[in-house]
């Protein structure tokens, strides 16, 4: 039996991870699990260590193990770390021995697609079988190089097998918003269920309700789920990017929330993009400029 | 006791007196004997007679249908037993012995036996197999009224006039008749000893005499499980009997009919007692208080007879001038979705949830035992999520409501603790902390809060019936011929739409639309009730949910069916039994029974979804389904060609013939000429010949002609197409077939004289040789003409000759090639399927055809553009996307085939800039070169740096950042300002701080910071409007002039202000009153204020600040005119006042002490960068973008207004709107 499968023992650890709900993950309690999931487990809860900042625990946690899937854990970590090289060769060679391991193919390909290595990332996922998270990695990628058909075949696949998974609903609801119309309505519905229910609620989950709605054109709505986010504490990066956003939608300034993704997450892409079209801007404008002095 | 509460009349029929009634236990049929001797069968679900039988002769008065076989048996006056087959529609046989009517026939459940009761005073038993008589049971001493077997036990029950009821026990009949080969010779000598008796009955002996009633019973019936009997008699009164192994007695009777009491019954799930008398009522009795439920009367007749369905919920009564068939209570359970949980009230009045998700059912939330009366179920439930309470309606006690809270989780049949409740016949939520209660009596609607105070009322459109939910603060109120949406603040109705009986309303998931459910029709209409479609059902329709997509599903009492939008509708599935559909999902159709049980169905949802990819123009999703599914038939066909989509159509089609019609009809002439050649028909030649020229392929038109031998159309064809080789030969097969006229016509074609001369001397047509030779100037063989025919020219009168006729050279080998006018209707859709079929041989990835809907579209583009030169015939344009694209084909073009199919696709933010030729657009898109390319076009843009803000505003609002996988970046994705929009190629970013928002936030602070006179303030924001107009859309034509009227009086302010900055920079008072240049330059730029168009109150303080300057340096002249402004213009007193004062003190003495450049009188403008005038008739330049105005010279430079626009370069004119 799959062990993730609504009736397996890992649904809930599983579940939390993937609705971000981390500190939950690490928290959980695993003394009860039955001896084979207490690796899978084990993933989890230092993917999640990972996602709250602890990384350097994570890597000094797992040093020295001797399975794959730990070593490839040690590789994510590394790579948070910002020693994204010997990650990926970690990684690389990893998924040359063992890439018919569901955990390696997902720890993998997160590892090589947040290298950019999108195509070897691809390659290692399709390896999967019947593995939904490896599925939401692959849609993810998909999405993120702009093939929304491709995406939407993978989730159309996934929803064949796998009916009704949390998994499965979040991947259509990425998909959903990048095709829009009567799909973010769809996609809102996934986010919102998941956003608003207490025991369901993360930052992830309320940030994901609040682009929705913002996608839907209710800012006023988004700026509630985000100051709801916001007021969870953890993960301020990706409120504070969406609220400089839905600033700048909404006509406010937008500085203040900047300045604050400046000191929260100084390297995200909403930064770098800034910096990089405030050039091309410079770059292009040059161009005029001496054409009328 | 009301009699509309509860009982539901199904159907009814006229006919004369029905006598005796049986349902089929499976089909809707009733049968009903009538007193005129007819027995007829009706379809009591569609209304429909279905069959007559009339062999009886006088009053037909027992029937009885089989439980299995196709049979049913009918006795009557003429002392007949008849059995029937209803399938060959014959009486089989007829079982004869009764010497008197006969009242009641049944079958036995499992034996093959009937029971009959006649006045002749005996009870028979008869096999139906073997046509005998089994027992005659005697013991009744007057007419045996009825007589019944039971259900399970080897009893019957018979009721006779003697006021007798009996109970006659025929275990002996079962003995003896179902195993008499097993029985010993002992047991056979005791049976014969047993049968003694002289009348030969002992095979029934007598088990209880019922003595009860004191005058003759009627009916008599056994309840279905327990140990009872129900009789009904002339005494007017029901019995109700209690027997055990040993002995039977009467346990109580139901008083209340006050005539005979004909018939009687078990409510066969419930404890419930049914009769029918001469009183012309039905009256229904608790079985265990024996008192009265309900009763129900009819104006004029008498009810003879009572019968109940077997299965279902259904009851049947007799009566003098028909049958009705009802049930008594309402069996749609009360249910509400709300997002993944449906909410309803089971038969035993619990409330429970069901989650969609988990597809679990929740324990019982909730008793509500007590609402209500105990046998009326409720009618409606409202679910309000906010405050997780419910609204319950109940038809009891001429309507009530209440409402009451759900406890967090359901631990059991909990009665609600605190509820509160009132007189209504509708009541739902209509807010989060209100619910509307419709009062039907005293038509009155009221608003309550949740206290269940009313906040207010009013009184709704005359007749009203129900209410329902009508979208955010409005209502839909029904009315029997309307529906009115009505808005509970105004308390007006603000739609109204004339649609007869609806019974439900249906919102869809997104709120826009809802279905309006009649007994035979749905009408979609959108939330602001315009009817979208209607539809007509023969069948009464009892449910309906919408899917996500926006597809309505119904259910009909025997079928689940899907309409679209548009109206088009169809079966998705039967059902065996009536469902209330509460939610789609995918292949799951949710749904409660009768029973009140949340049930699934699967369906196949491939037709509708094709249907409505196909209305939605998703092509991709057409193409999915046509290759995962099985999805063809002659109905899919003619749907797509009616629909105007024979391309799809073909797609589907192998009969050649229908494959060339449908050909014909897209233009596709390939396949039309393959299936042509397969038909090989002249008819069909002919069509394609007419086809295919009138799309310019002659080629295909030359060989039509060919087949059909048409050799002059043929040889029209080669000169037109200036094929003179095809002509040559064409005249040689002319001559081949000795056609003379076909010959000349040839040889006049290809300008042969020579040929022609020749051909007519050949048919001895020698003056028309001659003619012809003499007028093309052949002297020689003028001559030989003449000498051949032996006269001379004297001989001969010719008219006057013209010029020779010289046929046209082709200039252009048109033969060569075909000149399409008429684009071929390859679809996409096609070629996609075309492209897969290579994809799929070539490599399995099957996304070789369909990767990013842009690439393939491209090619069609592109495709299209190589075929035809934008004119595009109607026929193609409903499926050719050619038409819309913008062409962007160098770049955007990709080789479908070649396309690797795991390679990165073009972001949305790249579609905005393909998409739209607005700079915004580009500018969202990142595209930062392109707008300012386009910029620099329309209103000749070169300094962009003051644009950069609102560049990067744009550009920051266009994209989310939405958390997805956990280890990897955000995923992007791109807010669009059109969100309802799906199709990738009109997409459009969102832009922020559009004009309605400068319109009302901006725009007024400028003006504030103009009456509080903080004009650097009001100068940055005035020009900040013009740059965020700039790069900005806007949604309409008419929004484009507003825009403009923003830009020009933006532009106005900004120029004003300068000019009063310009001033104060002069210095101050002091300063500038002793230096007398600066003096005048002060003075003048005070009177250019003055100018610009700002809005009055506005002008007015320029005009008191010119005023006041003015009268200060003793240019009275000035200020007088000044004054004189002012007063015209009016206003505020204080400014007024202080003019008229001026103005008197101005006219003593009307002079000005300081000479001015500034002439009241004069028409000029100010020019923007000098603060000089520019009087009419000078030559001056603009701002293509703001209208400022420049004195010549300072053409080339940047306006100081936008501080972005080269002046006096003109363009096209900025753009706002696609």
């Amino acid at each position: 039996m799959d062990p993730y499968s609504a009736e397996g023992e890992l649904i809930n650890i599983f579940n939390f991870f993937h609705q971000g709900q981390y500190q939950e993950v690490v928290d959980f309690d695993t003394s009860s699990l039955s001896p084979e999931n207490h690796l899978p487990a084990r993933l989890l809860q230092l993917r999640a260590q990972i996602q709250l900042g602890h990384a350097e625990d994570v890597e000094a946690d797992v040093q020295g193990e001797k399975e794959p899937a730990l070593i490839a854990v040690g590789a994510l970590a590394q790579q948070t770390l910002g020693k994204g090289e010997s990650a990926v060769s970690t990684i690389e060679k990893l998924a040359a021995e063992h890439g018919d391991n569901g955990a390696i193919q997902v720890i993998g390909g997160t590892v090589l697609a947040a290298a950019g290595k999108f195509e070897d990332a691809l390659a290692l996922l399709s390896r999967q079988e019947g593995n939904l998270e490896a599925v939401a990695l692959i849609v993810h990628i998909h999405l993120q190089q702009n093939r929304t058909d491709l995406a939407l075949k993978e989730v159309n696949a996934a929803r064949r097998w796998a009916q009704d998974n949390l998994l499965v609903n979040l991947a259509e609801a990425w998909v959903g918003l990048r095709q829009g119309g009567d799909k973010y309505q769809q996609s809102f519905y996934v986010f919102e269920e998941l956003a608003q229910a207490p025991a369901t609620s993360s930052v992830q989950s309320l940030v994901s309700q609040a682009v929705s709605e913002l996608h839907l054109g209710r800012t006023e709505e988004a700026q509630a789920a985000l100051d709801q986010a916001s007021s969870k504490g953890d993960n301020e990066a990706a409120v504070v990017a969406n609220q400089t956003v839905l600033d700048t939608i909404s006509g406010r300034d937008a500085k203040l929330s900047l300045e604050k993704l400046g000191t929260v997450a100084p390297h995200h892409q909403l930064l770098t993009d800034i910096a990089e079209k405030e050039d091309l801007f410079n770059k292009a404008a040059a161009k005029y400029r001496s054409v009328a002095a | 006791m009301s009699s509309s509460s509860g009982m539901l009349t199904k159907f009814e029929s006229k006919s004369s007196r029905a006598k005796g009634i049986a349902f089929h236990p499976k089909r809707p049929w009733i049968l009903v004997s009538l007193h005129s001797s007819t027995i007829q069968l009706w379809d009591y679900r569609m209304g429909t007679l279905i069959d007559r039988f009339e062999e009886h002769d006088g009053p037909v008065r027992g029937v009885d249908f089989h439980k299995t076989q196709p049979l049913f048996v009918s006795g009557g006056d003429d002392y007949k037993i008849k059995v029937w087959s209803y399938v060959t529609r014959r009486c089989l046989f007829t079982l004869n012995g009764h010497l008197d009517y006969i009242r009641t026939v049944f079958f036995h459940h499992e034996l093959p036996w009937i029971i009959s009761a006649s006045d002749d005073q005996t009870i028979r038993i008869w096999n139906w197999q073997n046509r005998s008589l089994l027992c005659t049971m005697t013991g009744h001493n007057h007419y045996a009224m009825c007589a019944q077997f039971h259900p399970k036990e080897d009893l019957v029950v018979s009721a006779s006039l003697d006021q007798s009821v009996r109970v006659w026990d025929i275990s002996g009949l079962r003995k003896k008749h179902s195993a008499p080969t097993s029985m010993s010779f002992e047991e056979q000598v005791a049976r014969a000893n047993n049968q003694t008796d002289m009348f030969g009955n002992t095979d029934a002996v007598v088990k209880f005499v019922l003595e009860g009633h004191d005058r003759g019973v009627n009916w008599v019936a056994f309840h279905p499980t327990m140990p009872l009997i129900v009789s009904a008699g002339d005494d007017r009164l029901v019995k109700l009997w209690r027997m055990s192994e040993t002995k039977a007695w009467e346990v109580d009777t139901c008083r209340g009919h006050f005539q005979n009491a004909n018939g009687c019954l078990f409510h066969p799930h419930q404890d419930l007692i049914l009769s029918a008398g001469e009183d012309k009522t039905i009256r229904v009795w608790d079985l265990n208080k024996r008192t009265a439920v309900q009763t129900v009367k009819r104006e004029n007749d008498r009810f003879w007879v009572i019968a109940a369905h077997p299965e279902i919920n259904l009851f049947a009564a007799g009566h003098d001038n028909g049958v009705m068939v009802f049930k008594l209570e309402r069996e749609r359970p009360a249910s509400t979705v709300y997002q993944n949980n449906l909410f309803y009230i089971t038969k035993e009045k619990h409330v429970r949830m069901y989650d969609f998700q988990k597809n679990v059912e929740s324990p019982t939330l909730l008793s509500l035992k007590k609402l209500g009366s105990p046998w009326t179920p409720p009618r409606t439930l409202s679910y309000n999520p906010a405050e997780r309470s419910i609204l319950v309606t109940s038809p009891a006690d001429g309507g009530c409501y209440e409402l009451i809270n759900l406890p967090r989780d359901g631990s059991g049949a909990i009665e609600p603790t605190e509820s509160k409740r009132g007189q209504g016949n509708s009541a739902i939520f209509v807010a989060r902390n209100r619910f509307a209660v419709l009062n039907t009596a005293t038509q009155t609607v009221d608003i309550k809060d949740l206290s269940n105070n009313t906040t207010r009322s009013f009184k709704p459109p005359v007749g009203t019936t129900d209410i329902y939910f009508g979208g955010t603060g409005n209502l839909l109120i029904i009315t029997p011929t309307a529906v009115h949406l009505y808005d509970i603040q105004q308390k007006k109705s603000v739609g109204e739409l004339a649609v007869n009986g609806v019974k439900y309303v249906v919102w869809s998931n997104d709120g826009l639309y809802a279905a309006l459910l009649s007994k035979h029709n749905v009408t979609i209409v959108t939330k602001t009730l315009e009817q979208v479609s209607t539809l007509h059902e023969t069948i009464r329709i009892k449910s309906a949910c919408w899917d996500d997509a926006g597809i309505l599903l119904y259910s009909t009492l025997n079928h689940v069916k899907y309409t679209l939008l548009n109206g088009d509708n169809g079966i998705v599935r039967t059902l065996d039994q009536t469902v209330y559909l509460v939610r789609v999902k995918g292949r799951n159709v949710y749904c409660l029974d009768r029973a009140a049980k949340p049930k699934i169905l699967q369906i196949d949802p491939t037709e509708y979804r094709f249907k409505l990819a196909l209305v939605k123009r998703n092509y991709e999703e057409m193409l999915h389904i046509i290759q995962t599914s099985s999805l063809v038939g002659q109905s899919i066909i003619s749907y797509l060609q009616k629909k105007g989509y024979p391309e799809i159509a073909l797609q589907f089609v192998q009969d050649p013939t229908t494959r060339f019609e449908l050909a014909i009809e897209c233009g596709n002439l390939e396949v039309a000429v393959e299936m042509a050649k397969q038909l090989d028909r002249p008819k069909l030649w002919q069509r394609l010949s007419a086809e295919a020229l009138s799309h310019g392929n002659h080629q295909v038109v030359e060989m039509c002609y060919q087949k059909l031998k048409q050799f002059d159309k043929l040889s029209f064809l080669y000169l037109s197409t200036g094929d003179n080789a095809k002509l040559a030969r064409m005249a040689k097969i002319a001559e081949h077939r000795g056609d003379f006229t076909s010959r000349f016509q040839n040889a006049l074609y290809l300008g042969e004289v020579e040929d022609r001369i020749q051909m007519f001397k050949e048919i001895d047509l020698y003056p028309l040789a001659y003619l012809t030779a003499k007028s093309n100037g052949l002297e020689e063989e003028c001559q030989s003409i003449l000498e051949a025919t032996g006269l001379t020219e004297d001989q001969l009168t010719i008219p006057k000759l013209g010029e020779g006729l010289t046929p046209p050279k082709p200039v252009v080998p048109t033969y060569k090639a075909s000149w399409p006018t008429k684009a071929t209707s390859q679809s996409f859709f096609e070629k996609a399927l075309l492209g897969q079929m290579e994809g799929l041989s070539l490599e399995n990835e099957p996304a070789a055809a369909t990767n990013g809907f842009d690439d393939a579209a491209d090619e069609t583009a592109a495709a299209a553009g190589g075929l035809d030169d934008g004119d595009e015939d109607e026929d193609a344009a409903g499926w050719d996307m050619g038409e819309d694209i913008v062409p962007e084909v160098e770049e955007g073009f990709v080789n479908v085939e070649s396309t690797d199919a795991g390679g990165a696709g073009s972001s949305e933010a790249d579609l905005w800039a393909r998409n739209s030729p607005l700079a915004v657009d580009h500018v969202a898109g990142g595209s930062f070169e392109s707008a300012m390319q386009l910029l620099n076009r329309q209103v000749g843009a070169v300094s962009f740096e003051p644009l950069k803000p609102r560049f990067m505003e744009v550009y920051t609002a266009s994209k989310t950042y939405l958390p997805a996988s956990a280890g990897l970046p955000p995923l992007i994705n791109y807010v669009r300002r059109n969100p309802e929009e799906t199709d990738p190629r009109k997409v459009l970013p969102i832009i922020p701080r559009d004009l309605e928002y400068l319109a009302t936030n901006d725009l007024q602070r400028g003006y504030d910071s103009m009456k509080a006179n903080k004009l650097e303030d009001g100068l940055k924001i005035f020009k900040n409007i013009l740059h965020t107009i700039l790069v900005n859309a806007v949604g309409s034509e008419s929004e484009v002039a507003e825009a403009k009227k923003l830009i020009t009086s933006a532009s106005e302010y900004a120029v004003a202000m300068s000019i009063e900055l310009g001033r104060r920079k002069l210095g101050t008072n002091d300063v500038v009153a002793k230096d007398p240049a600066k003096l005048k330059r002060s003075l003048e730029l005070s009177a250019y204020f003055t100018i610009p168009k700002i809005e009055v109150p506005h002008r007015q303080l320029a005009l008191l600040n010119a005023m006041n300057l003015a009268m200060r340096s003793k240019n009275y002249n000035s200020a007088l005119s000044f004054a004189n402004r002012i007063l015209a213009n009016g206003g505020a007193s204080k400014i007024v006042e202080s003019a008229k004062k001026t103005k008197a003190q101005c006219e003593r003495n009307p002079t000005d002490a300081v000479e001015v450049e500034f002439d009241q009188f004069a028409e000029f403008d100010i020019c923007a960068a000098s603060h000089t005038p520019i009087y009419a008739g000078a030559a001056f330049e603009v701002c293509a973008f703001d209208g400022a105005k420049y004195h010549s010279k300072y053409k080339g430079s940047v306006c100081v207004v936008c501080d972005v626009c080269e002046v006096g370069k003109h363009g096209s004119g900025l753009k706002l709107f696609a």
